[in-house]
This record gives structure tokens, C-alpha cells and sequence, in this order.
């Protein structure tokens, strides 16, 4: 917009760089990645200054990122991002399609062990291949199914995972 | 015997763009030159293929910020204004191009098509261009659908199913309020999807909606036929995947129509290519020089040397795409339908603003191409509703996450460009929710109030925004956009539960923002109060 019309209604406001709340948010962005952002409120940072006695900024602060069956209900792994206590966000590498993923932020205790701050929500990546659950009153024949998928594969954009993955190879 | 059935989806959209501050704006010129250069050539071919009796069948979407534009009388005014420059400059083109053989028919060919605009736009529907598509819906051959009210990318806004309700919710009142029914289908903007949309779509109505290829392929269980018949998903809805042959055959860089050396070349435009002394007047009052829409060449080739263009052999071009074609998609559900037990369904869905303006010829191609169709025996235009009712057993799946972005999921909106915008989307969201649960009633001032701060929530919501940021031209345009629209809902929020509205503010605001004049801030309701359907969905975000 130019800036006249800004100045007409808005006046001299920004965005605020802060909203005051502790929140830890969890976005997929494609089958491999996510992202997340998160604030941590300063009653909170003093909370955990005061706990460790240690300044926010000397603080191990850490992602963990659990992963899910597509169902959400077993926890199947996790593992931990370390990030600079100045960031605000982060691109995950969660590196496997169609499953959950939760993430918790938090910081390493001194004597080891991990200690949670915020949860995020539970995000679903989504998948890059043909889905390997076959309803049988919807199955067709194999050499029709590959008569279908190999030509939608000759134009799909995908066609690459889809050959890799998809297409049953005898 | 039908042997497939071919389905165009059109999708019409802009971001909402109206600048009454300035003299001139060049984001309002995208929609002049759209309804100019795309919706009334696309009017034209659709009311002449009536005329004619030809049965053709296509779906076609507007956009709720469209709508809105093209029922804005200031924005109505502009274009008017815009179209009689236009038409001036068409005489003083004739003029000047005056016992050019090359030239002139163009020239002349360009005045005829802007007088016939003014004619349309002014004397046949004074002004409300959403009145010709009203009588195309009721010709019964048009089938229009709506879309989230400002093509808010759902998927990034899921984290609260009541922004991802408010968007559709709000779409589909304003398009009740204008065209008068319930639209059948929704474009999901961006063709973004994500698992749980259905919930709510089904839940407001809709029977239907259209996904990427891989959001109907990648469905699980696995879908017996691929893209070439709908699925039903869990909410109750169909979900139709884009069919990737037909999008390829127009789009692709290397064998996509658009690209025939023959047709018109969309970047020599008198715009640039003029004296300023002559074309300066007609160009942004800063001198900044621009399209025009008078363009005088044909691609000619890969290099800069460019030929005039032919109006003849472009058409003939597009006769022969058309047949082209036609030939493809008979290959195609001949191919298909071996394998399957009904008539495969193409899905063919394009964004209205390629033809005519990016692809000049492509409302010729559309009307050559629906006359072959209908002498031909082995296919049928159809709409997504009306294939529908032929009662085709559906596969029960869930479609998977997708768009039809560049990579195909949510990245194109989500990037080191843009990643910052979500978290004052999402707080607003959150800010608005409480707002509208702790406001059950309101009157007067306060009820205006809610309903801007909803007005500017959705206008922040737009996809319009990222997409732009992410492409690089106009940034600051949609930055500062976005920014405004937070920081009014921002203003209007802490104002609300401070009772300290300013009232002339207000009504500044309500006249600047002020699309979807009955927009009703309840919509923002809390949902855990209101839709049992969502209750476990919602129990895993929280």
C-alpha cells in the first residue's frame, strides 16, 4: 500500500514484536518439514531464569520433536534440535510422511535430563506416495492399476516419488 | 454412448484491492484489466455458445473479494473512468495507426473490443458485471461455486477450526446474497487441503470440493481409480482431483498452447514501447511505464525480434489447439475407461485470469474447443454438480494434504519470506474467537465494531500476501497490506474490551475495509460450544 494511506488509519503503529503469551506452534510445511514458532513470555523466562539460576540467554534451550503413527497414538520416536535462546522459530527436518509430530521446547537441566517449557499442538505431514491401505471391494486388478498410474505418473509433477514409491515394480 | 466426460473448473480471484486515498492505483488495475482482458471475453463466449445452442457445461469460480469488487460502486466508478481512457486511447491508437495495413486492422480490432466492454460493462448490466454471470447460472450451462471469503490458504489457518469456519461460512453468505441459491461446490484456495476441512465444509453445506492431482491420488485407502472419479470423503463431500494431462497441455513452459509462436506476446505492450508524449497520460501518473493491453505482436520466437501479430493465424492456432485437444481427451477416457467401470471424469481446473490476458487467445480456444465437444459423441462438458447427480458409486477415502502450489504442499505460503506473518494471523484468530464468544450480543456501535475487526481478520488472511512476498514483485505492496489489516484488528480489538471505541475511526475504517457489508462477527464463535463433530479434533490441538 502506499504509505499515505497508512498514515491515514494507522497512524505511527507496528506490529508488536511480542504478544505477552507463552505459545509454541507447530506448522507442516511438506511431507519432510515443519515449522515451528514460539514465544516465551518474560514471566515465564524469569520463572526459569530464577530456577537455574542462570541468565535466559546461558540457558541449553532445546526441541524435542516426537513422532507419531498416523494414528496419534503410539509414540514412536523423538529427537532433540538445539536452538540459540534468541531464535523465534524454526524449520524441523521431520523427514517422514504421514505421521503425527508434537514438539516441546525446553532446556537441558545441569545434571542432565530434560526439562519442558511449552507443548506445541500435533501436526500430521502429509504423504508424497500412493496410500498402502487397499479397501478390497475397491481394488483393481495389478496390471490395471499399473496401466492407471503409470500414465497419470507420465504428467503428474510427482511423477518421481510416485514411480519410486507408488507403483508396484514387477 | 458417452465414453468420458471433460469438466472445466474456472477460478476466478483477486485479493481485495481498493485504494479511494489515491488518485490512481496500480494494484486496482489488475482487476480492470481483468474484467476487460478475461471475464467479459470469457461473458462473451459463454453468452454466445447459448446463443448458438451449443451444449457446453462449465463450473466456474468467484472468489468473494472478486465479488465484492465487482459490486463496489467506487470501484465501479474507477473502472468506468478507466474503460473511457481506454476507449479514448483506442480512437488516438486508430489515429495514429491510420493506412498501416499491418497495424490498423489491429488497432481497429482493439476499439471494437474496448467499445464493446463499455457496452457490456455500462449499457447491458449497468455496471454489475455479477449480473451476466447470474444469467449464465440460470441459462443452466454455468455452474458457479464460491470460495473461502478472502482465499484465506486454510491449511496454514487450521490451527483454529473457527478461522478456517469464518472463511467459508462467510463465502458462502456472500454468494447467497448475491446470486440468490446455495453454491453446491467451494474452491478451496490454492487448492489447499488438509484433513479435517471436510468436517466443516459438510457441516455448512457444500457437496463438494477440488484438490491437486496428488490430494485425490494420495488419498487413503488408496482410490481404485485415480483422479478420474470423485471420492467421498468422511465429512460426506466429494473431493475431485485435478486431472495432470489437461494442466499440463496448457501450462507447461516447453509444450503448453500459450506458448505458440503464433499467438500474441504479452510483454511488447505500447505501454513500454511508445513515446511518453504520446502514451504518458494513459500511464501511472508517476510516469512509471506499464501494460497498456494494446499489443501489436506475435511471439514470433524465442528471441527479442518480434513479428506483428496476425489475428488469423492465432485463430487458427487456437482452432487447432482446440481440436488438439479434443483428440487428447479422447485418447484419454478411451485409455481410462478400459479400466474402469463407469465414464472417467477429467478434471480440467484453470484460473480465469490465463485466458485473455496471459494467454490473449485463450476465450477462443475455450469457444472452439466447447463446439467441437458438442458435435463430438465420445465426450461430454460437465459440471462437478451435475456429475454428481449421476449417482456413481464414491469410494470412501481421506484425501491427503496438498495445494496446488509450486512443490505441492504448503510451501509456496510458508517460506523464510513469509513464515512471519502466522504468528499475528494466528493470534489475531485466537483474539477474535474470544472477542466473538464473549460478545454473544451486541448492539450499535460495539456490533459495528466486532464486525470490522472481523472485516480486517479476514482481509489479513488473504493468500494473496505470502504468495506475493514469495514471488518478490510487489512485496512491499502485500507486507504492508497484511501489516495494516493486523494492526486495525489489533487497534479495534483493545479498543472493544477497553469501551473506548473510536467511533470516527470506525467509520473511516467500515469505509475503506468494506467489503461484505452483512458480515456477521458470530461466525467466530467458539466451536467447542457449537459443533460436536469437531470436539475431537480440537481436543488434540489444545
Amino acid at each position: 500500500m502506499h504509505p499515505s494511506s497508512r498514515e491515514y488509519l494507522d497512524g505511527e503503529e507496528n506490529l508488536p514484536l511480542y504478544y505477552g503469551k507463552d505459545c509454541l506452534v507447530l506448522l507442516p510445511r511438506d511431507p519432510y518439514w515443519l515449522f515451528a514458532y514460539w514465544e516465551i513470555s518474560i514471566p515465564t523466562r524469569q520463572r526459569f531464569e530464577a530456577e537455574f539460576h542462570k541468565p535466559w540467554d546461558s540457558l541449553q534451550l532445546l526441541l524435542r520433536v516426537y513422532r507419531y503413527d498416523a494414528q496419534g497414538t503410539g509414540k514412536e520416536s523423538h529427537f532433540d534440535i538445539q536452538i540459540d535462546p534468541s531464535a523465534d522459530n524454526w524449520y524441523i527436518k521431520a523427514g517422514v510422511p504421514n505421521k503425527k509430530y508434537q514438539t516441546e521446547l525446553g532446556c537441558y537441566l545441569p545434571e542432565g535430563g530434560f526439562r519442558h517449557i511449552l507443548s506445541s499442538n500435533l501436526v500430521t505431514t502429509p504423504r508424497d506416495s500412493l496410500s498402502d491401505i487397499i479397501d478390497e471391494n475397491w481394488r483393481l486388478p495389478d496390471w490395471q492399476a499399473r496401466r492407471l498410474y503409470r500414465r497419470i505418473s507420465r504428467s503428474n509433477l510427482s511423477s518421481l516419488e510416485m514411480i519410486k514409491w507408488g507403483i508396484p515394480q514387477q | 454412448m458417452v465414453k468420458g466426460y471433460l469438466a472445466f473448473v474456472f477460478h476466478s480471484h483477486l485479493p481485495y484491492v481498493r485504494h479511494p486515498e489515491h488518485k490512481q492505483s496500480l494494484e486496482e488495475k489488475w482487476f480492470f484489466e481483468a474484467i476487460t482482458e478475461c471475464y467479459v471475453p470469457l461473458i462473451k463466449v459463454f453468452q454466445e455458445l447459448e446463443r448458438d445452442h451449443v451444449d457446453y457445461s462449465v463450473t466456474f469460480s468467484l472468489s468473494p473479494t472478486l465479488l465484492a469488487m465487482m459490486e463496489d460502486p467506487f470501484l465501479q466508478e474507477r473502472y468506468a473512468a478507466y474503460l473511457s481512457r481506454m476507449q479514448e486511447l483506442a480512437c488516438k491508437e486508430e489515429e495514429r495507426t491510420a493506412g498501416d495495413p499491418v497495424f490498423s486492422p489491429l488497432a481497429h480490432m482493439y476499439r471494437e473490443r474496448i467499445d464493446y466492454t463499455a457496452y457490456i460493462f455500462n449499457e447491458k448490466y449497468g455496471r454489475r458485471i455479477v449480473e451476466a454471470f447470474k444469467e449464465l447460472q440460470r441459462g443452466g450451462n454455468v455452474e458457479l461455486i464460491t470460495s473461502a471469503a478472502t482465499h484465506g490458504f486454510l491449511p496454514l489457518l487450521g490451527i483454529q477450526k473457527e478461522a478456517i469456519y469464518a472463511q467459508i461460512a462467510a463465502g458462502i453468505e456472500y454468494y447467497q446474497k448475491i446470486f440468490g441459491n446455495t453454491p453446491r461446490g467451494i474452491w478451496l484456495p490454492e487448492c489447499g487441503y488438509e484433513s479435517g476441512l471436510e468436517d466443516i465444509m459438510s457441516e455448512l453445506g457444500l457437496h463438494y470440493f477440488v484438490t491437486a492431482t496428488h490430494g485425490v491420488l494420495y488419498a487413503s485407502p488408496r482410490p481404485k481409480y485415480g483422479v478420474y472419479s470423485p471420492i467421498l470423503t468422511p465429512g460426506g463431500l466429494a473431493a475431485f482431483g485435478r486431472d495432470p494431462e489437461t494442466s499440463q497441455q496448457v501450462w507447461s513452459s516447453k509444450e503448453g498452447y500459450p506458448g505458440d509462436y503464433n499467438y500474441r506476446e504479452f510483454y511488447r505492450d505500447i505501454g513500454y514501447d511508445l513515446d511518453l508524449d504520446y502514451i504518458g497520460e494513459y500511464l501511472h501518473p508517476t510516469g512509471l511505464r506499464g501494460n497498456t493491453g494494446f499489443k501489436y505482436y506475435r511471439i514470433t520466437g524465442p528471441s527479442n525480434h518480434k513479428e506483428p501479430y496476425n489475428r488469423e493465424w492465432a485463430l487458427e492456432k487456437a482452432r487447432e489447439h482446440a481440436g488438439n485437444f479434443m483428440f487428447n481427451r479422447e485418447k484419454q477416457v478411451e485409455y481410462y475407461g478400459e479400466i474402469m467401470d463407469r465414464p472417467p471424469l477429467v478434471v480440467a481446473p484453470y484460473d480465469s485470469e490465463l485466458f485473455g490476458h496471459w494467454w490473449f487467445e485463450g476465450p477462443q480456444w475455450i469457444d472452439y474447443l466447447c463446439r467441437l465437444i458438442n458435435k463430438n459423441q465420445n465426450i461430454k462438458l460437465i459440471t462437478l454438480g451435475k456429475y454428481l447427480e449421476l449417482q456413481y458409486p464414491l469410494q470412501l477415502c481421506t484425501p491427503n494434504a496438498s495445494s496446488w502450489g509450486d512443490k505441492g504442499y504448503n510451501e509456496v505460503w510458508l517460506n523464510g519470506k513469509n513464515d512471519w506473518i502466522y504468528r499475528h494471523l494466528h493470534k489475531a484468530g485466537e483474539k477474535m474467537i474470544a472477542l466473538a464468544t464473549n460478545f454473544p450480543k451486541s448492539e450499535d456501535i460495539l456490533r459495528d465494531a466486532l464486525n470490522q475487526a472481523a472485516r480486517e481478520l479476514l482481509l489479513a488472511q488473504s493468500s494473496d500476501w505470502p504468495f506475493i512476498m514469495t514471488t518478490g514483485t510487489m512485496d512491499s505492496y502485500a507486507k504492508s497490506r497484511i501489516t495494516s489489516h493486523l494492526i486495525r484488528f489489533l487497534k479495534l480489538e483493545r479498543q472493544i474490551w477497553e469501551n473506548r471505541i473510536d467511533v470516527s475511526w470506525l467509520r473511516q475504517l467500515e469505509a475503506t475495509d468494506n467489503l461484505f457489508p452483512h458480515l456477521d462477527y458470530h461466525l467466530f464463535q467458539n466451536l467447542e460450544q457449537t459443533v460436536a463433530v469437531e470436539k475431537d479434533k480440537l481436543a488434540e490441538i489444545t
